[in-house]
């Protein structure tokens, strides 16, 4: 097994043309597992751990971009927080603080688990994914970059450069229910954005379908039927909220396995649905601000 | 008049405490060798069947590889059951181990590991434990060594004529022990003799286990442990991996590391085995219980008999004239059960203490009382006396602590905003067992003690405990006090297991030390003669688990808030590690209520969560208040230190006390475990 230690974003993209089939190595926390117990056994690996490159971290036009190789532990820092909390919230859930000193961002993408804690929130804020490779350098919405269970649009070659956030002002809730309550992979998790300037919401669901995924018929359905204001939005009708909920749901394509039932996964995905619009909305008849 | 102040109830802390947390304790696996070669093991990769032929030539081929060892080339063993590794072509359970490589680094052979390849004629397994199986049969004795079944009155008769009566079936799921530090051995031959640096529960057990495999005599065998990484119980007789290391060793002339891997555990170092148990209680109106019936079904496999004594404990904790105990297995193509945290007290004592809360119910009566109703005064088996039993001033005074008086009866009657809340009580009990050990003790000419003997710290604070005691016999401070341990070369002693390592190891301590203090200066004793006789009493520890539960009405998460555990476990040696044994067990106990479930592919007849990733035990965020205390009790006919063992008996009916209080919170009885959301909601 060679191990290649590119210190640049090029000397990565030359040693990925060299060796296209290589495994690229970015916190381990998932491709470490699969090496241990045999799953894998790569003749070359890349490890992006000295690409200082792809931690940069800006924010262009409104957008943030994240370098893909972010940890969860770098996600959990106030500048992060203040422009899109649902993130840090997503992150703070993960693993254990070895796991999220260790894990990517751009890992946990590219992994393209169904459960992957950042990927129903990323789907909420309308992420896309910049990539480079044989390809050329591209951008890829985060809905069409998760084409099945564990497999992302990534090609042979490719390296997952940054992650683009938008950034957008109003509630952001993050959702997880899981079998305890720490260092736990999500039974059903759920994340919904508001945008009070594009008067739009954005609902992820994971863990409950073969990829993470939007609930977009949901949240159209909702969109019309909520009162905005600069600085809020309202539910009228409290009884809509039901419905969302039940929407949501019927969204789940969930199935039975070790960690839980489909049957208990599609309930608790309409419960959080339930609860994260009520944090988000407020209830009833808008009130005027006092001016 | 003595100056020194007394070691024995200060709260001292861990003698190798620092060493540990600064990374200077060694581990068994960690003992540098040299020339040392590296064993993986090849399992069985089905679960009935015979291997057909074992091909090594890709794994001979890799570079590094010394040599691949299976039925074909391996020596022949003196031994039987799971430590007949290798001996037959026969295949009993999935993950077996049907072949090992030995390698120059643990990665080369890890890998040549994964090119060995083995075929098989397959067979039909057979993998289900039901309570209709064909083949239930009734073993000769249940462990350690316990009657089978018991009968005293006319049980059917009681339960027809009783006034109230309660009949349910509880469950458990086969779950596994999961120290923090995975089996280890390094093997090394040296002079026809064998050297073993062995994570275990007793190293003593280990060399007398290993001596007759190899054909050699105990005293050729040395195994050194002083510092073990936790074992729950599957350290507690050597696993096939020790014997196999040796073998490897053997074979290379060379020394061998051998490390289990936390996956490779979950088929190879025991666990406990699933039990289906029928309780049936009759009572009168004011709930005097006239009769109890337990009947156990659980599974064993084909390899070696384990059964586990799940209904013991039910033969003397409460009074009854009419009662009976069954144990039934049936052997499945899966690995041995074998001793788990608490055998037999604990899932028994699950079933029991939930039938007692149903009991309650049924007469109306608080579950606290009730308990007290039934106290016994003397064992409802035997006849016997106990030496101390103080099951109903543990439950008073844990009711008192937790605020018991505050328990609304009626379920589903107390909310906080989406939390429905619950308090649940369930008794406890262990037995207070002794078992000889013998010891070394020298006075040293600098005015120091020097006390050797094979006991065993597998984090339970034993070191530590056994300074103190050597220390007040001495009517020494325990700075002038070394005690070693984990090395067999002491001689034999009692395992750290059934919760009776400071009993037994600390009455030979103080049979030593007293000879010191008598004027000699160099004594080796053992404690035979000494550990039974007088009169026939029945010892037991007691103790009351109290937990508050909170379950989520809309999607049933059970969170344990707070729990009281009250326990009359003799004089505490070490209040400060007595505390961290009784939490620990109590965390345990939530564990097995709320979380641990290994799971069974049928199909492929293999436990499937086979990592911590998914075979859950519960985080710190997980627990909340745990209040421990015990009662003001001496036993000295249990031992000259007056103490009984704890390492146990904080598991024992705490996964009841919260599963009664999920009751108590939602109407809501759950008999099979774990508590999982999933079983809860719908039903909310």
């Amino acid at each position: 097994m060679a191990v290649l230690l590119p210190t640049t974003i090029d000397e990565t993209l030359a040693a990925l043309a060299a060796t296209p089939a290589a495994l690229v190595l970015a916190g381990g926390t998932d491709v470490m597992v699969d090496v241990n117990e045999g799953r894998r056994r790569p003749e070359h690996v890349v490890c992006l751990r000295r690409v200082e490159t792809l931690r940069a971290r800006s924010v262009e036009n409104g957008t943030l971009v994240l370098g893909a190789a972010t940890t969860y532990t770098e996600l959990l820092e106030p500048e992060i927080a203040a422009v899109a909390p649902a993130i840090t919230d997503a992150a703070r859930t993960v693993g254990s603080p070895q796991i999220r000193n260790a894990g990517t961002i751009g890992g946990n993408l590219a992994t393209a688990s169904p459960a992957g804690d950042t990927l129903p929130v990323l789907l909420a804020l309308g992420a896309s994914v910049e990539i480079d490779g044989p390809a050329g350098r591209r951008r890829i919405a985060l809905q069409d970059f998760l084409v099945g269970p564990k497999r992302s649009a990534l090609e042979p070659g490719d390296l997952m450069i940054a992650v683009r956030i938008p950034i957008r002002r109003g509630p952001q809730e993050y959702l997880k229910v899981g079998t305890r309550n720490a260092m736990v992979i999500a039974v059903a998790s759920l994340a919904l954005v508001v945008d009070l300037d594009a008067r739009t919401v954005g609902i992820g669901l994971g863990s409950v379908g073969p990829t993470a995924f939007l609930a977009a018929a949901a949240a159209e359905w909702l969109t019309p039927r909520l009162v905005w204001a600069d600085d809020r939005v309202s539910l009228p009708q409290a009884a809509d909220a039901a419905t969302f909920a039940g929407l949501v749901a019927a969204a789940a394509q969930p199935i039975d396995d070790h960690r839980s039932t489909a049957r208990y996964r599609t309930h608790a995905i309409e419960v959080m649905a339930s609860r994260a619009l009520r944090r988000a909305v407020q209830f009833g008849a808008p009130h005027r601000a006092a001016t | 008049m003595s100056v020194v102040a007394p070691s024995i109830g200060a709260p001292a802390d861990r003698i190798e405490g620092r060493d540990k947390v600064a990374g200077k304790a060694t581990y068994a696996f960690e003992y540098e060798q040299v020339n040392v070669a590296y064993a993986a093991i090849v399992q069985s990769s089905i679960a009935k069947g015979t291997v057909r032929a074992v091909d090594s030539a890709a794994a001979l081929a890799l570079p590094g590889v010394l040599a691949v060892l299976s039925h074909e080339n391996a020596p022949t063993l003196s031994a039987e059951g799971e430590l007949a590794v290798l001996q037959s072509l026969e295949v009993s359970y999935r993950g077996q181990i049907v072949a090992a490589v030995i390698a120059d680094s643990l990665e080369t052979a890890r890998h040549a590991g994964q090119l060995v390849r083995v075929d098989y004629d397959v067979a039909q397994h057979d993998v289900e434990l039901r309570p209709d199986h064909p083949r239930l049969y009734k073993p000769d004795r249940v462990n350690p060594n316990f009657p089978t079944d018991s009968e005293q009155g006319d049980v059917e008769q009681a339960l027809a004529t009783a006034t109230i009566t309660v009949d349910e079936t509880y469950t458990t799921p086969a779950q596994h022990n999961n120290p923090m530090e995975p089996h280890a051995t390094i093997a090394v031959w040296e002079n026809d003799g064998l050297t073993l640096y062995d994570s275990n529960q007793g190293a003593w057990r280990v060399a007398q286990t290993l001596a007759p495999i190899f054909g050699i005599d105990v005293g050729q065998v040395r195994v050194i442990s002083p510092h073990v990484g936790g074992g729950f119980g599957s350290k507690g007789t050597p696993r096939p991996h020790a014997v196999l290391a040796a073998m490897c060793a053997q074979h290379v002339q060379r020394a061998v590391k051998l490390a289990v891997t936390r996956q490779q555990m979950f088929t190879l170092t025991g666990y406990r085995t699933p039990t289906i148990q029928r309780l049936q209680l009759g009572a009168d109106r004011d709930g005097r219980i006239s009769a109890i019936a337990h009947d156990v079904v659980e599974q064993t496999s084909t390899v070696q008999e384990f059964a586990e004594q799940t209904a013991v404990a039910t033969r003397m904790m409460y009074a009854s004239p009419n009662r009976r105990t069954t144990h039934r297995l049936v052997a499945l193509n899966l690995p041995t059960p074998a001793w788990m945290r608490a055998p037999g007290e604990c899932p028994g004592m699950y079933a029991l203490e939930s039938a007692l809360d149903e009991l309650a119910v049924a007469c109306d009566l608080d579950p606290v009382e009730l308990r007290i109703r039934n106290e016994p005064d003397v064992d409802p088996e035997t006849g016997n006396r106990f030496s101390t039993r103080n099951l109903v001033a543990c439950l008073r005074e844990g009711a008192q602590r937790f605020g018991w008086s505050d328990r609304i009866p009626e379920p589903a009657s107390r909310r906080a905003a989406r939390w429905m809340v619950g308090m649940g009580v369930a008794a406890a009990t262990y037995p207070a067992r002794r078992a000889p050990s013998t010891a070394h003790a020298n006075a040293e000419a600098d005015g120091t003690f020097t006390i050797r003997i094979t006991a065993s710290d597998i984090g339970t604070g034993a070191r530590t405990v056994l300074t103190q005691i050597a220390a007040d016999t001495l009517d020494a401070p325990i700075e002038r006090v070394r005690v070693e341990i984990g090395d067999s070369s002491s001689g034999p002693a009692q395992v750290a297991g059934g919760s009776s390592g400071t009993s037994s190891w600390g009455t030979a301590v103080v049979k030593a030390c007293r000879l010191l203090r008598a004027g000699q200066t160099e004594v080796s004793v053992d404690t035979s003669d000494d550990v039974d006789g007088g009169e026939p009493l029945t010892k037991q520890a007691f103790g009351a688990h109290f937990a508050e539960v909170l379950v989520d009405v809309d999607t049933g998460e059970v969170r344990v808030p707070r729990m009281v555990g009250v326990f009359g476990c003799g004089r505490i040696i070490n209040p400060k590690t007595a505390r961290s044994q009784f939490i620990g067990g109590m965390t345990m106990g939530v564990s097995m209520a709320l979380f641990e479930e290994t799971l069974l592919d049928p199909h492929l007849g293999a436990y499937v969560n086979h990592d911590l990733a998914m075979y859950h035990v519960p985080t710190n965020a997980d627990i909340g208040e745990i209040d421990v205390a015990w009662i003001d009790e001496e036993d000295f006919a249990v031992n000259p230190m007056g103490a009984k063992g704890l390492g146990e008996i904080g598991i024992v009916g705490c996964a009841a006390a919260v599963a009664n209080a999920v009751y108590n919170a939602t109407g809501i009885r759950i008999r099979d475990l774990p508590i999982t959301p999933a079983k809860l909601v719908g039903r909310l």
